[in-house]
């Protein structure tokens, strides 16, 4: 099964992407994919990630070693699971840091404190363990962890999903500064659109296991291509107002194991026609900046084999 | 909302009835992921092979499970008995007492499935009972259930299995399915206590109790179905520790006195020289493997079984 | 630390319920069956006339029931156990010699399948779905399912001096067995002839006990870590940039032990049922020989204490688990 599929994109330095689409339609996939991160059932059969001119799909197993963490990082959805329970928080941050850098212990404890005030939680707490913290508190200490390494590129796997609303807007505006402070590059994933609306300058929808469109937020959310993403986005009312879970489009999300046949998304589509079913469209560029995967647009091939490109620069 | 109440909901059933009909369908489902699983499915032959023997004894065992064969009075195992190996009229030889021990090895696969299954029983619902009642309750009366757990867990239960048996002189075959069964009750008490505990933090339980349902309510409606496909394996794997309960108290010497069991077989054997140099080997070997295939054919269809049902390992 | 100390505190109060429980048990049931305590606490031989009288004053039958528990109570606190019929000594003092050759035998089989059945199961997890998971993970379940004295025996017949093996193939590895050590050394003595020999007598029982015990560890260890690489902690530790042993020596193993020490102190009860079952086999002189001999003679002040003694031990190993768990898992708090 192909869980993820025609999925390309790329990410300058300093930049935000938001990643959006139903749960389920492979986000977290794709991030694990980024990393080389695919579970034991899972591989990556074709495509590549270019990072800095290597292709990320082909390096060595020593070689991707080097670069997780130190130059890709990642937070993951839910902070309690992805803490080892057993480990107090400050070995869990300083790990990294010894592995990457030749530090010697004492370097490494005054790190994970300095970076533990970066987030805000005081630098003694570096001995508690993770269930000693409340949830916000603990996507903190992911944060603080996610940058030990001053990493080029953080993933953000649906940062605040898990948290309440109030510890949510926390969250974003400290991923937020932080993101300024450093000039990080961010993969922002979410299902929640005001979220991406208020940090990323460009986004990309997924839907299925594929990428439907992808484009300048501003531009995407203002004047969407895809028929998904109208959907999507009409969902939210005011996509820059109060957050709130968007009022969904009539119809499942599609099966994975055993998807429609053509285009995807074309058993929820109101403009499906012809060949919609018996081709499948590619992402091609629809308008200058914008791209699409949808018949509707003259233009749009149907889809060959399907390479997975990512790149950053 | 729990899947009974849509059932209760649509037609007029008892909670108790819904609850059973949840818990079929879910069977159900379960059975076509055995079909799949390889493992299960080897576990299933075996079974089906040893039930088959069991219930076939009278017409495919050439003779009684005790009927003499031949006047073994004056033999001397190994020695003097010419009637002791295997020939072609007795596949696996004459015991000491004359009987005809391939027979024998067929008639014992009764005594080890019934007592196995029946003690299981015994065991799964009395485990099952304490399970959900102490872990549905909690507070005082869970900490005097695992208290009385802990010391049933901790009795070392085949010496007084042994020593009850031997002060009442003997043991039928209800009796040692009751010893078996009321002293092997309390690990799945444990299991299912977490698994009560785990179901009770979902909400929907939580809900049902604000709506006013009783407790016994809670119990067979919601946490019951959830809990009986862990019950229904894990009784499958206490049959498995049951049989080779039976055979280890045979093999001390605690079995029933007018029919034979693999274990008994085995305390035979070597009673019979069975290990002395130029000895019948096979009167050790052949019930041996028949206990180890038999208990490996429960082993392995309750591990696939517990693999199918246990979402844990089924994740990702 | 102080976690640690009101933790222990709580299961000490447990442990000793507990143990009360074993000692109330083992008085009901000894004493609810029918016929006189006193008689059938005395073997039915001509020889021993006289000795129910004498029990019957030492455990007070003809008291009232609170006397009786009382009278027994004091006397089990005490160590006061009375005689054993077979051996004419006191009870104690023949459950503690026997209980230290047990205690070997099961001490070091014990620490085998741990070793051993902790790494089986963690290569297998590691490799699963490969031939090394599929081919010890069946090999493990059928040994879980052999009857530990069925393969005693079938040890016996391969490896003992003098075996059927043995006997046809005189180049074969033959290991003496029957007893704690060789008996033409004469009584025991701390010295290499002794030490050799009682080595030597250990590996079958030892061996035996070990195979028949060793599964449960190493399958469930396989399952518990296979649950445990499936964390999102396990996750994260991957794209820290760890190596896989990095990552099964700091993340895996740490968060998966402390299951592994539960279950093991719930298999100490199933070891001992084993040793029984060994000794008896072996013909090695512990506990559980004792058991079977004591039963043959009806040595009912021996056995109502082994059922005891069985109890504590096991109570015993539970809390010296909960104390590894404590230190092993920093979550664990009273509740
Ligand atoms: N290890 C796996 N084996 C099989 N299917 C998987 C595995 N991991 C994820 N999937 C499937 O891939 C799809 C995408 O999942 P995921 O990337 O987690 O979606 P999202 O993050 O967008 O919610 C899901 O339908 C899920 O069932
Ligand atoms: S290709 Fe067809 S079905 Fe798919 S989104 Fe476009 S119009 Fe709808
Ligand atoms: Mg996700």
């Amino acid at each position: 099964m192909h869980a993820v599929d025609g999925v390309s994109f790329d990410l300058d330095e300093g930049e935000a992407l938001g990643l959006a689409g139903e749960s389920g339609c492979g986000k977290t996939t794709t991030a694990l994919s980024l990393m080389r991160l695919l579970p034991y059932n899972g591989k990556i059969v074709s495509g590549s990630i270019l990072f800095r001119g290597r292709d990320l799909v082909k390096v060595s197993d020593l070689r991707i070693r080097k670069i997780r963490w130190k130059e890709i990082s990642i937070i993951f959805q839910g902070a309690m699971n992805s803490l080892n329970p057993v480990r107090n928080i400050g070995q869990q941050i300083a790990e990294p840091i010894i592995l990457h850098e030749k530090v010697d212990e004492d370097e490494a404890t005054n790190r994970v404190g300095e970076l533990l005030e970066l987030v805000g939680i005081n630098r003694d707490r570096r001995r508690d363990f993770p269930h000693e913290f409340s949830g916000g508190m603990r996507q903190r200490v992911m944060i603080a962890m996610a940058l030990a390494c001053n990493p080029k590129i953080v993933i953000a796997d649906e940062p605040v999903t898990a948290l309440d609303v109030m510890i949510q807007a926390q969250i974003l505006e400290l991923l937020e500064r932080l993101r300024k402070e450093l000039h990080l590059s961010m993969i922002l994933i979410s299902h929640d659109l005001s979220v991406m609306a208020e940090t990323c300058e460009k986004v990309a929808i997924m839907y299925g296991g594929k990428m439907m469109e992808v484009g300048k937020t501003v531009d995407v959310f203002t004047d969407p291509k895809h028929p998904y993403t109208q959907g999507l986005v009409a969902a939210f009312p005011d996509i820059r107002g109060q957050r709130t879970m968007p009022a969904s489009i009539p119809g499942d999300v599609p099966s994975l194991i055993n998807p429609p046949s053509g285009c995807v998304f074309h058993p929820r589509c109101k403009f499906a026609f012809d060949r919609c079913t018996a081709a499948e469209p590619a992402l091609a560029e629809v308008t200058p900046g914008r791209r699409a995967a949808c018949f509707l647009y003259p233009g749009v091939p149907e889809v060959t084999p399907r390479p997975m490109t990512v790149e950053a620069r | 909302m729990g899947a009974t109440d849509a059932v209760v909901r649509s037609g007029v059933v008892s909670p108790f009835q819904a609850s059973l009909r949840v818990a079929l369908r879910r069977m159900q489902e379960v059975w076509a992921r055995i079909r799949h699983s390889r493992t299960a499915m080897v576990g299933l032959a075996i079974l089906v092979f040893f039930i088959g023997m069991a219930v076939f004894a009278p017409w495919v065992a050439p003779y009684g499970p005790i009927d003499r064969v031949a006047d073994t009075s004056n033999c001397v195992p190994g020695v003097t008995c010419p009637l002791s190996p295997p020939s072609a009229q007795h596949p696996l030889g004459i015991s000491e007492e004359g009987a005809d021990i391939y027979s024998q090895v067929i008639w014992g696969s009764q005594i080890s499935l019934i007592v196995g299954i029946f003690s299981a029983m015994v065991a799964s619902v009395l485990g099952t009972a304490v399970g959900l009642v102490s872990g549905y309750m909690g507070g005082w009366v869970d900490e005097v259930m695992m208290r009385f757990n802990d010391v049933v867990l901790s009795v070392p239960w085949l010496v007084l299995m042994i020593v009850v048996a031997a002060r009442i002189g003997t043991i039928d075959l209800l009796g040692l399915i009751l010893v078996i069964g009321l002293t092997g009750w309390s690990i799945t008490a444990r299991v299912i206590r977490a698994q009560v505990l785990s179901v009770k933090e979902r909400l929907f339980v939580e809900r049902a109790r604000m709506i006013g349902s009783s407790r016994s309510h809670i119990l067979m409606r919601h946490i019951f179905p959830n809990a009986f496909p862990l019950i229904f394996a894990n009784t499958i794997l206490t049959v498995a520790v049951s049989i080779l309960s039976e055979a280890v108290l045979a093999f001390l010497g605690l079995s029933i006195y007018n029919t034979v069991s693999w274990g008994k077989v085995i305390n035979q054997a070597i009673g019979g020289g069975a290990l002395v140099i130029g000895g019948n080997v096979w009167w050790l070997i052949v019930p041996g493997l028949c206990l180890v295939f038999l208990v490996f054919g429960f082993y392995l269809f309750g591990f696939a079984l517990d693999e199918i049902l246990n979402p844990r390992l089924r994740r990702r | 630390m102080a976690r640690i100390l009101k933790v222990m505190v709580r299961k000490g109060v447990n442990a000793a319920i507990t143990i009360f429980g074993i000692i109330c048990l083992n008085y009901a049931l000894l004493r609810l069956m029918p016929g006189d305590p006193a008689l059938s606490l005395t073997p039915r031989d001509p020889k021993y006339q006289g000795l129910a009288e004498y029990n019957r004053e030492l455990f007070g039958f003809d008291k009232p029931p609170w006397e009786q528990f009382a009278i027994y109570l004091q006397r089990t606190v005490t160590l006061d156990w009375g005689v054993s019929y077979r051996l004419g000594l006191p009870v104690f003092d023949v459950l503690m010699r026997d209980l230290g050759w047990t205690l070997v035998l099961v001490g070091t089989s014990t620490v085998a399948t741990i070793i051993i059945g902790m790494v089986i199961g963690s290569i297998a997890a590691q490799k699963r779905g490969k031939p090394f998971d599929i081919l010890s993970t069946a090999t493990g379940i059928f040994l879980y399912g052999m009857p530990i004295f069925w393969l005693g025996f079938l040890l016996l017949a391969v490896f003992e001096k003098g075996s059927i093996v043995g006997h046809y193939f005189t180049w074969w590895p033959a290991l003496p067995s029957q007893g704690y050590y060789d008996d033409m050394l004469g009584p025991w003595s701390w010295d290499g002839a002794h030490l050799t020999s009682a080595a030597q007598h250990l590996i079958l029982p030892a061996l035996t006990l070990t195979l028949g015990t060793l599964a449960g560890i190493s399958l469930v260890m396989r399952s518990s870590l296979i649950d445990v690489m499936t964390e999102d902690f396990v996750t994260t530790a991957k794209a820290k940039g760890l190596s896989d042993r990095q990552v099964l020596r700091r993340h895996i193993l740490p968060s998966g032990l402390p299951p592994m020490v539960t279950l093991i102190a719930l298999d100490i009860a199933f070891v001992i049922g084993g040793a029984y079952q060994v000794e008896v086999v072996f013909n090695y002189y512990g506990i559980g020989w004792e058991t079977i001999q004591a039963i043959d003679n009806l040595d009912f002040p021996l056995l109502q204490f082994i059922i005891v003694v069985g109890g504590v031990a096991i109570v015993l190993a539970n809390l010296v688990s909960d104390f590894i768990l404590l230190l092993l898992d920093p979550r664990i708090k009273v509740t």
